[in-house]
């Protein structure tokens, strides 16, 4: 099935690996996990460049904030203390859903984000932390945030770029904030039909001050509801507001049909998600309904 | 075509193969003789060539050979100790948790990669360490009770060891019944 490819390059250094993928060019495929690109094979693809011998499978604290390398398996960021710790956990919660335990322990967070599938777990919910993404070829390294990462179904803007880590900046400050993933799935670990990660924060009144709603499978890449956030914010949530937000998220996703589901589906459920995320959020900022 | 050599122990054994770099681990193990590595899927979905790379199960369709190099991989055949099955090939034939058997390495070492983990899982941590691992003929009761019970004994005398004996190529499980 792979007979089409001609070297599997193991660069023991970022310098080497940026070098050898600007050699191979549009011809080179990165591999860390491998499971996004034995699925999807591609044939002409030529090269493999495996990245996971220089260094990039860490998760730390870095100031208020947090980086996870990008070679950093789902399995990994699962049982993480520091990830479980992170916004209630949800990026560890959302990590244990993708897939089974084997693949979990091959998957990892930088092929889940730079595989650009709609469905792709852990980008739901990078949005909703406001990631950004450091990215270098062999020229230059730059940030860029995960949200204007993708530019269509499975493309990126990444142009030949090597995704070294995942930069997630400090929550807002101040206490009553509330974080949720919800997924609607066949079976706890299949393929998101829809799946929703939410945060939100409110002041000393109960009044939303910040709101984070974020999609996926429900549009060409994931995406964040931003017409709901802003509905969100200054108000005291009740079920009223509930219902508005939830109708603006169904206003904001765009659905396909597929063999898994159908767009109608697709976009009803977007809004029962988003309200059991919500309802989960305020549970936890200390928010009656 | 190209060629590269790979190093990897299995089952123990230190290995040296030429391979091709496109070529999965799943190939590579069922060329080199190790039939209990399974070709169900081929997707990652089944589980059925499920091995475990430096203790961890993994897909063998879904990984490059490869990225195993200098890894250590434990497939169904080294599982057993000599003649001497491990209490968990012990506890799925007691149990009749094998049927065709095509699932019953996968399930087996996923089992055993938990019980290294977890010596004393809940019935729910067994169900979500063989949810990789489909099961077409039994269903998952009589797995699920087999590894609970080899998990009783694995914290009554502990596993028998997962490397067999030097120079020895293990058969086979199905040849050593």
């Amino acid at each position: 099935m792979f007979d089409h490819i001609e070297c599997f390059y193991r660069p023991t250094t970022l310098r080497e690996a940026l070098l050898l993928l600007r050699k191979v060019g549009n011809r080179g495929r990165i591999v860390a996990g491998a499971t996004d690109i034995v699925t999807q094979v591609d044939r002409s693809t030529r090269f493999l460049v495996d990245i996971t011998h220089f260094g990039l499978n860490y998760i730390r604290r870095h100031g208020k904030g947090w980086v996870i390398g990008s070679t950093t398996t789902m399995a990994a960021l699962e049982h993480s203390a520091v990830i479980r710790a992170l916004a209630g956990g949800i990026l560890a919660k959302a990590a244990s859903t993708c897939g089974s335990i084997q693949n979990r322990n091959m998957a990892t967070v930088g092929g889940n984000l730079a595989n650009a599938s709609p469905a792709a777990d852990t980008a739901a919910v990078l949005l909703a932390l406001d990631a950004q993404l450091v990215v270098a070829n062999s020229r230059r390294r730059r940030n860029i945030a995960l949200a204007e990462c993708y530019s269509g179904p499975r493309r990126t803007v990444l142009n030949g770029e090597l995704l070294e880590e995942v930069v997630i900046p400090a929550l807002p400050g101040g206490g009553r904030l509330g974080w949720s993933f919800q997924k609607l799935g066949r079976t706890a670990t299949d393929i998101s039909l829809v799946n929703v990660a939410a945060g939100l924060q409110a002041d000393a009144r109960g009044r939303i001050k910040w709101a984070r709603i974020a999609l996926g499978a429900v549009g060409p890449a994931p995406l964040r509801a931003r017409n709901a956030e802003d509905l969100l914010l200054g108000k005291t949530l009740n079920e009223e507001l509930l219902a508005q937000v939830s109708a603006a998220v169904m206003q904001e996703v765009s659905p396909i049909s597929d063999s898994r589901a159908s767009a109608e589906y697709r976009r009803e459920m977007s809004a029962v998600l988003a309200r059991r995320a919500l309802r989960e959020c305020a549970a936890q900022a200390g928010c009656k309904l | 075509m190209n060629s590269m050599q790979l190093r990897l122990k299995v089952n123990g054994e230190s290995k040296q193969w030429t391979i091709a770099p496109g070529d999965l681990l799943l190939d590579v193990l069922r060329r080199e003789g190790y039939f209990g590595v399974k070709r169900g899927c081929e997707t990652g979905e089944c589980g059925a060539c499920t091995v475990l790379v430096n203790g961890k199960p993994i897909n063998s369709c879904l990984m490059f050979a490869a990225q195993t190099e200098g890894c250590e991989v434990l497939t169904i055949e080294g599982v057993a100790q000599g003649e001497k099955l491990d209490p968990l090939q012990e506890a799925f034939l007691e149990y009749g948790a094998v049927q065709c058997g095509y699932c019953t390495p996968g399930m087996i070492l996923s089992a055993k990669a938990l019980l290294a983990e977890c010596p004393d899982p809940t019935e729910a941590e067994v169900r979500e360490a063989l949810a990789g691992n489909f099961c077409r003929c039994t269903g998952y009761l009589k797995p699920v009770e087999a590894v609970l019970a080899a998990a009783r004994v694995y914290r009554q005398v502990g596993p028998s060891s997962a490397r067999p004996r030097a120079k020895r190529r293990s058969a086979p499980l199905g040849k050593k019944r």
